[in-house]
């Protein structure tokens, strides 16, 4: 089992190596707080990976596994460890499952790392909008994945709970309260929805984290946050948290008024990555979208990852061919600017 | 037969208790000063026949308090101080207490959530403005405490307060178009949001006698039409405490109550809080305020 306090995970062995190579030593020493000493972080390079899957009932759990092993995941990585999936259940509604993580993504998840060997897998949330956990795990249907795969859900926004220190320190809070879950896992997998967002332009692999941050604490909706600043919240949520991979369920996201108004935006992509500022650089532009003009991607750049596509090693498909413009609406603040040309 | 499956419930209630009075959320968790003020008002809407167990769940929640009266959910980060709600419902009639219960209606007559003035360009429709109450201090209002709050000031005797007229005006400007409540916001970027049973059911249970019905007939009727759907405990529980307190339980209600508690073999165990508003909704007939008002006469 091993401790977290005040993860910070970003920088994987393939990363290491990277910053080894260019000669940015105290970045693999010290971190995010270490950097800005001369070392061009965008310099670091990362991979991310695109699978096509046209839909639900494709064969998700082959393609998530090759996904881990183009993204140089090794089965030692995996083998014996606690696996925490994070899916994005913000809230549910019959009928519209373009709001949350599918339940098929998420079992297809949990035979993939099964696959690799993981010792036990526990999804877990805590509900950014919706008190009532059950609920969403009901009318999502994901509750009847968990049962037939015998897998536990935590909800995180109801679990005992640790204190650390914020490790990220944009925001004027000077500790975190985390649930004592992630104490007992090896690897925390954020699995977000492709959606857009209406405050915060896209909502994917990092800004899925506030989930994990417990509405016992920071409210529903996690309004502790957004007083402090939606993307100095990221920054310091993921860089205290430090989940190790991310799964993006893109086979039908969320265009216009993400990230529960908008509607099904069928983009047939299962995005991954070790590193999550690339992976969800990589999905921006995949949704037309430039991360440069994503102030939480903006601001993650050059500190916790690459957005630049030069410094994304690409696998598995091509953004090109899977590039699907999502519909930006100009009534938002946050979408105004964002579309690539 | 369910009153074997409600006390059933109330045993495993027990099982939850410290050996300080107070109790736990989960099994083999820590203290938790939500779990305990529902373990007093599940008990005391049960009968209160368990007085030493209340008395000593009251004095322990007594314990937690503050200085300034607020009841948080860990002394190590007070501006989580949502319980204190619960805390003036839990210590409702309690002599031994009585300082306790005073002492934290005055901090919630002096909280407030952030407010800001509403600007014509805002994309968000609700009139940031008006007081509330936060789930943590120094952040907005939002439905849930603020209907707790005003629940918890109904029942303390002080509804004509103007923070609990205000927490009325408040709930009302955050009621959806097409009826119903969810957390908080109505409609954003010219999109009306969707309702959520729970928190539209807290908003109603607050609201009994508040408003007219008329005012809120829109939701009431969502949530009717709605009730029968859920067994998750805390929408079904809302929605039968709030149907109740309008005169409306549905005659099935306790089945639902019932059922809700027998699929627990198949979800896995519910924390303390749903447990305990499950025994609550099955004993309320009416207003749980006047529910938990006879009950404090009682002591």
């Amino acid at each position: 089992m091993k401790e977290r306090e005040g993860a910070l995970n970003f920088m994987n062995r393939r990363e290491f190596l990277s910053a080894v190579i260019t000669g940015c030593m105290g970045l693999a020493a010290g971190g995010a707080a270490m950097l800005g000493s001369g070392c061009t972080v965008e310099r670091r390079t990362a991979d991310a990976f695109i699978g096509k899957a046209g839909g639900y009932y494709a064969d998700i759990p082959s393609i998530i596994g090759a996904g881990l092993r183009e993204l140089g995941v090794a089965r030692q990585e995996i083998e014996g460890k606690r696996i925490l999936l994070k899916p994005n259940l913000i809230e549910s509604r019959q009928g519209a499952a373009h709001i949350t993580t599918h339940p098929l993504m998420i079992q297809g998840a949990i035979e993939a790392f099964r696959k690799y060997g993981a010792a036990e897998i526990i999804v877990a949330e805590g509900p950014g909008h919706c008190r009532d956990t059950l609920l969403v795990l009901e009318e999502t249907g994901l509750i009847d994945v968990l049962r037939s795969e015998r897998i536990t859900f935590t909800d995180l926004n109801q679990d005992s709970w640790y204190t650390v220190r914020n490790a990220g320190g944009r925001t004027k809070l000077k500790q975190l309260i985390l649930p004592e879950t992630l104490k007992r896992v090896d690897w925390i997998v954020s699995m977000p929805k492709l959606k857009t967002h209406h405050w915060a332009g896209i909502t994917l692999s990092m800004k899925n984290l506030f989930g994990v941050m417990p509405g016992i604490f920071y409210g529903w909706p996690k309004n502790v946050f957004h007083w402090e600043g939606i993307e100095k919240s990221i920054f310091d949520i993921n860089v205290t948290v430090g989940a190790h991979f991310t799964i993006v369920d893109g086979i039908v996201g969320m265009e216009g008024d993400g990230p529960i108004m908008g509607k099904p935006k069928q983009a047939g992509v299962i995005v991954m990555g070790t590193n999550l500022v690339a992976a969800d650089a990589t999905c921006a532009r995949i949704m037309g979208i430039n991360p440069q003009k994503v102030a939480y991607l903006a601001a993650a750049a050059g500190r916790l990852g690459p957005i630049k596509e030069s410094n994304i090693f690409q696998r598995g498909e091509k953004i090109e061919s899977v590039r699907t413009n999502f519909e930006l609406l100009q009534n938002i603040k946050a979408h105004r600017g964002l579309r690539s040309i | 037969m369910y009153e074997k499956k409600i006390e059933r419930a109330i045993l495993i209630l027990h099982e939850r208790l410290l050996p300080d009075g107070g109790f736990v959320e989960l099994p083999k968790a820590m203290y938790r000063v939500d779990a305990t003020a529902w373990a007093i008002i599940a008990l005391a809407t049960a009968g209160g026949s368990d007085r030493n167990a209340i008395a000593a769940a009251r004095t322990r929640l007594a314990a937690s308090q503050m200085k300034d009266g607020r009841v948080s959910l860990s002394k190590e980060y007070p501006p989580a101080c949502w319980p204190t709600a619960l805390a003036v419902l839990a210590w409702q009639g309690s002599m031994v207490e009585r300082n306790a219960h005073a002492l934290a209606i005055s901090f919630l007559l002096n909280t407030v959530g952030r407010m800001s003035k509403k600007t014509p360009d805002s994309p968000v429709a609700d009139d940031p403005s008006i007081k509330g109450w936060p789930w943590i201090e120094n952040t907005s209002s939002w439905v849930e405490p603020t209907a707790l709050a005003l629940l918890a000031l109904r029942t303390a005797g002080h509804e004509g307060h103007p923070r609990a007229r205000e927490a009325v005006r408040m709930l009302m400007n955050r009621q959806l178009p097409h009826g119903g409540w969810n957390y908080g916001n109505t409609v954003v970027y010219g999109q009306e949001l969707y309702q959520q049973p729970g928190s539209t059911g807290i908003a109603l249970a607050a609201l009994a006698g508040q408003v007219d019905r008329a005012e809120v007939r829109k939701s009431l009727d969502y949530l009717r039409n709605q009730a029968e759907r859920y067994r998750s405990p805390f929408s079904l529980c809302w929605a039968l405490l709030a149907l109740s307190a309008w005169g409306e339980k549905p005659d099935q209600g306790r089945a639902w109550i019932i059922e809700s508690l027998d699929l627990q073999g198949r979800r896995g165990v519910y924390g303390t809080s749903l447990l305990c508003l499950l025994i609550a909704s099955f004993f309320v007939d009416g207003d749980i305020s006047k529910s938990l008002e006879s009950c404090g006469a009682q002591k």
